[in-house]
């Protein structure tokens, strides 16, 4: 079978597309994007010149080892779940399955890729460099965009479903583990370790860049091989993501990706804790069928301790939001009965019942985490004497209830007025979206003035938290829900 | 002690500046079996949205077993539908999701037939299956065997012979009569006669349901 050229069938696609466009529509888009970087770039270049090279570079280099090692697992994760093969959603369906050469086809792909893994680990090197060394080594973006690249190549030949592709997605997991541990490691011990990087950083890019070429050359030889179905995959992915950012609905994203997880899994039926109410009993089944995030969750209680230097509100935060986040991770069938209330109306219950049924579980993990952790804090030494692992009980309602707030948002409302600033309008539904749950947190404000005192804890300060936090889930409760409605939201 | 389990008035629903219920009447004797039949677009089920309070009519009157229908749960608790596509509980199988209907009704699972109603779907085999991994006879045949699993007195139904097999239309049909015979009320919507008289309700034509002329 003749294989019909890509780039002719492309240039043919873009010149009848441009046919129904306005004449200097794409010029006019390119211009506006432009201009938006060029703004953007002008109003926040001194915070990210900032983030990325401080003047003064105070971290130490165990900080800097274990930033890097994190930064290659998240970004290996972020490139297998991107594909990090992909086509738009029009190509997957039109040409994927045209009898155009499919490595002419994908090849676009594979460069888009390559540049945007280099430009992330040069960035991340260059960050890393300002932050951890004194005298800057010139070469190290460049054996930081290599690294990215020899990352990709890896998330390349995985996506292809090797025997090893689960086993690597695991390790880049167990990556992103190990670098959160020697930050916490780093920010609680006062270790002094020095090493050189300019003894090893050329030998180091002559490995990397010969890795580099040799998977690149494996890359384009294998490409066409590439199985229709991960693409596809990608492909969706990739439409996701852009119908997320266009349409501001982060939930596209969060609802892909837990169809995505349940489909790969083989369940067996459980019987529901009879003893239990039954939603609660539901949380549990959900909680115990996703152990890896009560993993996550174990090991997270010591992540506060990365703000022991920062100032005691700033470790506070960290702790309410740690709370939400533990809270969180059943919250996915609140999201299911704000989306749509089918199985509500099946069940008959009414809204205040299912949703305090519902947030026994969140409360109960917010609770333990913020007990945790808190506990962490004070044996690391960075809090004083106290009952910290009660002040953290006491903190599980207010991690709960945002947690269960932030799953009762459903979908961002676009249809709000926009808001007019000096600098342009913006629009406010997706700002209320990102803080609904965050609002929350200030019920925590008794602990936060509790920690950020740096006093002793007493029993009293606990009892403060504790009865703020046991009115909020009363107010929370009677102001958002019903004993004669069924439904979550009032209409 | 209500004699209807529905009562219609008078019923006007447009979209736009087209109207689609004109006037429309409609009763429904408690334990009795109505299907409303009609070609596509005619109000089928817009009327079966308003009577379970899911959309809001221009005007008219609406009673459910003698009071107006809304949402509180001693409606839900009386009234069970399909008119609305039903969602599914993320990491929870067919016969968790049955169990789970079951026991927020006070049911034990056991008693009410979990398993028995299952294997009378033709679902046993996918007991352990996420709904949204069935076809969509499958999730159709769930959402039936949900809706007859749990106590109710009054089944709104739209088309519930949809997506099913021949084999699946007179299960359904059977197990309709079945409830039908206990006492329940039925008021359903569908385009297959055959299937309706079946499930042992009577047909009415849309276009007899309006009062004035459209």
């Amino acid at each position: 079978m003749t294989a019909v050229s890509v780039l002719q069938v492309r240039r043919w696609v873009r010149r009848s597309q441009a046919a129904h466009k306005e004449r200097g529509e794409t010029l006019g888009n390119f211009y506006f994007a432009l201009l938006f970087v060029a703004i953007v770039g002008g109003m926040v270049h001194r915070q990210i010149a900032a983030v990325v090279w401080p003047g003064h570079p105070t971290a130490a280099p165990l900080a800097g080892v274990s930033f890097a090692v994190a930064l290659a697992g998240a970004l290996y994760l972020l490139l297998r779940r991107a594909g990090p093969l992909a086509l738009s959603r029009p190509a997957s369906s039109w040409l994927l399955t045209a009898p155009v050469s499919r490595r002419s086809l994908l090849l676009p792909s594979l460069g888009v890729a390559v540049l945007v893994a280099a430009v992330a680990g040069a960035v991340g090197a260059l960050g890393i460099m300002g932050h951890v060394m004194v005298h800057p080594v010139a070469e190290l973006p460049l054996l930081g965009a290599l690294g990215a690249i020899v990352v990709l190549f890896v998330a390349l030949a995985a996506q292809a479903g090797q025997w090893w592709t689960e086993l690597s997605d695991n390790a880049a997991y167990l990556l992103i583990a190990a670098g959160l541990a020697g930050l916490v490691v780093n920010s609680a011990a006062d270790l002094h370790w020095s090493f050189d990087a300019r003894s090893w950083v050329v030998p180091a890019i002559g490995a990397l860049a010969l890795i580099a070429a040799a998977g690149l050359a494996y890359s384009v030889r294998t490409l066409a091989r590439t199985p229709n179905d991960r693409i596809l995959e990608a492909a969706t992915t990739a439409g996701t993501l852009a119908d997320a950012a266009f349409g501001v609905e982060p939930s596209f994203v969060t609802d892909m990706i837990e169809r995505r997880y349940w489909a790969r899994r083989k369940l067996r039926s459980k019987r529901l804790w009879a003893r239990l109410p039954v939603l609660t009993a539901q949380d549990l089944l959900l909680l115990r069928r996703r152990p890896r995030r009560l993993l996550w969750l174990l090991g997270g209680v010591a992540l506060p301790a990365l703000f022991s230097s920062a100032p005691a509100w700033v470790l506070a935060i960290a702790v309410l939001i740690g709370g939400l986040v533990a809270g969180g991770v059943t919250t996915a069938n609140v999201r299911t009965d704000t989306g749509n209330p089918w199985m509500l109306r099946m069940i008959g219950l009414s809204s205040r019942e299912a949703v305090l049924q519902r947030s026994c579980v969140p409360m109960i993990l917010a609770g333990f985490w913020s007990a945790a952790a808190l506990t962490m804090l004070n044996l690391l030494g960075t809090l004083p004497a106290g009952p910290w692992w009660l002040l953290g009980l006491a903190l599980g309602p207010v991690g709960g209830v945002a947690a269960v707030r932030k799953a009762r948002t459903g979908f961002v409302d676009n249809g709000l007025m926009p808001l007019d600033t000096p600098m342009g309008s913006f629009a406010i539904g997706p700002l209320i979206a990102a803080f609904a749950g965050v609002d929350v947190l200030l019920l925590g404000v008794p602990s936060i003035v509790l920690i950020g005192q740096g006093g002793p804890l007493s029993w009293n300060g606990v009892l403060v938290q504790a009865a703020v936090a046991a009115l909020a889930v009363r107010a929370y409760l009677a102001g958002t829900t019903a004993t004669d409605r069924v439904e979550l939201t009032s209409h | 002690m209500d004699r209807t389990a529905v009562e219609v008035r008078s019923l006007t629903v447009s979209y736009g500046s087209t109207p689609v219920l004109v006037e429309v009447d409609l009763t429904v004797p408690l334990g009795a079996g109505v299907c409303i039949t009609g070609e596509n677009g005619i109000g089928k089920s817009t009327l079966l949205r308003c009577i379970s309070s899911l959309q809001r009519p221009d005007s008219g009157e609406i009673e459910v077993f003698g009071g107006p229908p809304g949402s509180t749960p001693e409606f839900w608790r009386a009234v069970a539908t399909t008119v609305e596509p039903p969602t599914w509980y993320p990491g929870l199988t067919c016969r968790e999701h049955a169990e789970l209907v079951c026991r927020a009704h006070g049911l034990d699972p056991d008693d009410a037939g979990v398993d028995e109603a299952l294997e009378r779907f033709g679902l046993s085999g996918h007991a352990d299956a996420i709904p949204p991994s069935m076809s969509s006879g499958q999730k159709q045949r769930l959402t039936l065997a949900l809706v007859l699993l749990r106590p109710s007195r009054l089944l709104i139904l739209d088309e519930p012979e949809q997506r099913l097999d021949p084999e699946g239309r007179a299960t359904v049909a059977a197990m309709l009569a079945g409830y039908h015979a206990g006492g329940g009320s039925i008021l359903m919507a569908s385009h297959d006669d055959t299937f309706a008289t079946a499930a042992g309700t009577s047909l009415i034509g849309m276009a007899e349901l309006h009062t004035l002329p459209a």
